[in-house]
């Protein structure tokens, strides 16, 4: 079987929230279904491979995201991997890049990779810190998935019209914009493409989320208990979201 | 006249309710202290500050020992009385407390929060800011490490003080672009794990030779002071402290230096648990606990981790970290949050366990030789606890 091959985007300029440690999750995670898994780390300035199966970006400051987002449209392997069907996880600054427009380092507006169809506009308003928690799609046995995270960003994140989410706030900003029906949406799936503002890193606090991402590269996958990473999760969900 | 007489009396009223305070156990009282005063007195910063010589010492990592230990050399080298501030007392209250208990000491060393920092530069007009670095630290409270440097560099644009930096950090470099008077130290220069992009004009840094460039500028300014290498952070913001020191008026013997940065104290405490005595370092962001990390030699290791305030509340940073120092270990995780340090540890190989308690996670261990890391507040209770104070501990510890 061929190696699953993960590729961590520009760790030196998206690594600030410690998002690095979701391709940690998703080696160790694939590991212990016996996977062979290879990390491709793309550093500032070398070019984006296409042929990938799972693609990370992760939270940065605005002036490292600006130039993150040049160098990925010059570039434009990972438009065509997302293309052919590769998966996408991208959080914070990369949630945002991932969209059509956001505001650069100078508060303009400037166009995304427009992978997916969200805009993030850059408001005045307080910076949305803190913990976060959402009310995600339902599990393969039917079951509410509760995910939870740490939010820090200053930008606000509007899907576009029948865009999903990737879950309702429960707790915390998300996208900061309310849906039709008026909860608020955090993130953004669409295919194999998740965009979120949950750092903790979130495969680290949503093991459920990690196996997602895998099955879609992988399949179907074995059955994994991992003690820390169930304790983790059901700890953190039990502190900030006791009412489930 | 009357003046100082309300000044005095303020003083005394904090005096009195921060000697209550480390009575009943809440805490060491220097802060509550400043408070009472700077309600009594609001001006009392500028007032106490006045006519006195004054060097703040700011930065991410090492403020507390750096600014003990600069007052220790200032002390030696002047023979002058010297004030400081102490236990990491950094705001308002704290800096006030400092500043009133031996208002006619000359000379005033203060640690600075660095947000805080433009403000006290304005309120006591010190002679010497040492900058010691910056990196990611309390990302909930601070943003992003380049808002704190935009902030500095905004702030020192006028000749009234001497800044000390390391210009072998970028933010630092930065953060005194516009400063009248700086004396620049260099190291050789090292990768900043923060600075892939300049904090003056966001292009890309060239690190290519160890040191870094930009196309802005940066960087290209000539230090005065050319350090040894091979020194890590205790020994770095040691060589900081002495020329700022020197500036002050110290005399500082070359035997002397050589023996102060050699020597340089890193913060270990030593903590009665469980009828043991545990080394224990106080680390609270990715650079503190790489360099704690470093220089662990014992085969049982603790690391108590708690995410409240002053500790950072998020806590993925925790996966910036490289463990592998401790692959012949054996870990145990406690504090609020050992669950994220536990599952960040068994994806990197280590053998570990969690234990409800420090002490629990003492018991556990069978031979003596254990040293542990414990971020901010957990250290904090540690320290209360071995004190005997009554102070709730962190982590159910009894």
């Amino acid at each position: 079987m061929s190696k699953l091959q993960i590729v961590r985007l520009y760790h030196d300029l998206l690594g600030t929230y410690g998002d690095q440690g979701n391709a940690e999750i998703l080696i160790h995670r694939a590991r212990a279904r016996e996977f062979d898994v290879e990390l491709h780390e793309v550093a500032p300035g070398e070019s984006v491979p296409d042929s990938g199966d799972i693609y990370l970006l992760g939270g940065g400051e605005d002036g490292p995201q600006s130039i993150a987002l040049e160098m990925l449209l010059a570039d434009g392997g990972l438009t065509r991997a997302v293309s052919k069907g590769a998966s996408l996880l991208a959080v914070c600054a990369g949630f945002q890049l991932i969209g059509t427009a956001l505001p650069n380092s100078a508060g303009q507006d400037v166009k995304g990779l427009e992978i997916v169809d969200v805009t993030t506009i850059y408001t005045e308003q307080e910076r949305c810190v803190g913990e976060l928690v959402i009310a995600g799609p339902l599990d393969l046995e039917g079951n509410q998935s509760i995910f939870t995270g740490f939010e820090n960003h200053q930008g606000r994140t509007k899907l576009g019209e029948g865009v999903s989410p990737l879950g309702i706030v429960l707790r915390g900003f998300g996208n900061g914009f309310a849906n039709d029906s008026g909860q608020i949406d955090e993130g953004v799936q669409m295919g194999n493409v998740y965009g979120t503002y949950m750092h903790g890193p979130v495969l680290a606090r949503n093991p459920s989320l990690a196996d997602q991402i895998l099955t879609s590269a992988l399949g179907t996958l074995a059955t994994y208990h991992d003690e820390f990473a169930q304790a983790l999760a059901s700890e953190r969900r039990a502190t900030l979201w006791p009412n489930n | 006249m009357i003046g100082n007489l309300r000044l005095g009396l303020a003083s005394r009223a904090g005096y009195f309710v921060g000697l209550l305070s480390r009575a009943l156990g809440r805490g060491r009282g220097e802060s509550i202290h400043g408070r009472v005063l700077l309600k009594v007195y609001p001006s009392a910063l500028e007032k106490l500050a006045a006519g006195r010589d004054i060097v703040l010492v700011s930065g991410t990592n090492g403020k507390t020992t750096t600014t003990t230990h600069l007052a220790n050399i200032l002390a030696l080298g002047t023979d002058e009385l010297v004030s400081t501030s102490t236990f990491g007392a950094n705001m308002h209250s704290g800096i006030a407390t400092a500043l009133a208990t031996k208002p006619r000491n000359r000379y005033v060393v203060l640690e600075c929060d660095e947000l805080y920092l433009p403000f006290m530069y304005q309120a006591l007009k010190p002679k010497v800011i040492v900058l010691l670095n910056l990196s990611r630290d309390q990302l909930h409270r601070t943003g992003e490490v380049r808002k704190v440097a935009n902030l500095w560099n905004k702030t020192f644009t006028q000749d009234d003080v001497t800044l000390v930096i390391d210009r072998d950090d970028p933010f630092l470099e930065f953060a005194a672009a516009h400063a009248g008077h700086v004396l620049r130290i260099t190291f050789g220069g090292r990768k900043h794990p923060d600075a892939a992009t300049c904090p003056s004009c966001s292009a890309l840094l060239d690190w290519s030779a160890g040191d870094y460039k930009c196309e802005c500028g940066l960087g290209s300014e000539l230090p005065q002071v050319r350090a040894d290498q091979r020194l890590r952070g205790p020994g770095r913001n040691s060589v900081l402290a002495i020329e700022a020191a020197r500036l002050m008026g110290a005399v500082v013997p070359v035997d002397l230096q050589e023996e102060l940065t050699s020597n340089a104290p890193d913060r270990v405490s030593e903590f009665n648990v469980a009828d043991r005595k545990i080394p224990t370092r106080l680390a609270k962001n990715p650079e503190s606990w790489r360099e704690s990390l470093s220089q662990l030699s014992a085969s049982q290791i603790i690391l108590s981790v708690n995410a409240k305030g002053i500790d950072g509340l998020d806590t993925s940073w925790l996966w910036d970290i490289d463990y592998g120092s401790l692959k012949s270990t054996k870990v145990i995780c406690t504090g609020d949050r050992r669950l994220d340090v536990a599952y960040r540890l068994s994806v990197a190989g280590i053998d570990v366990a969690i234990a409800e308690s420090f002490v629990k996670a003492v018991e556990m261990f069978t031979c003596e030789q254990i040293e542990a890391i414990a971020s901010y507040t957990a250290f904090q209770d540690l320290a209360a606890n071995s004190l005997g104070l009554s102070r709730a501990v962190t982590g159910g510890q009894q």
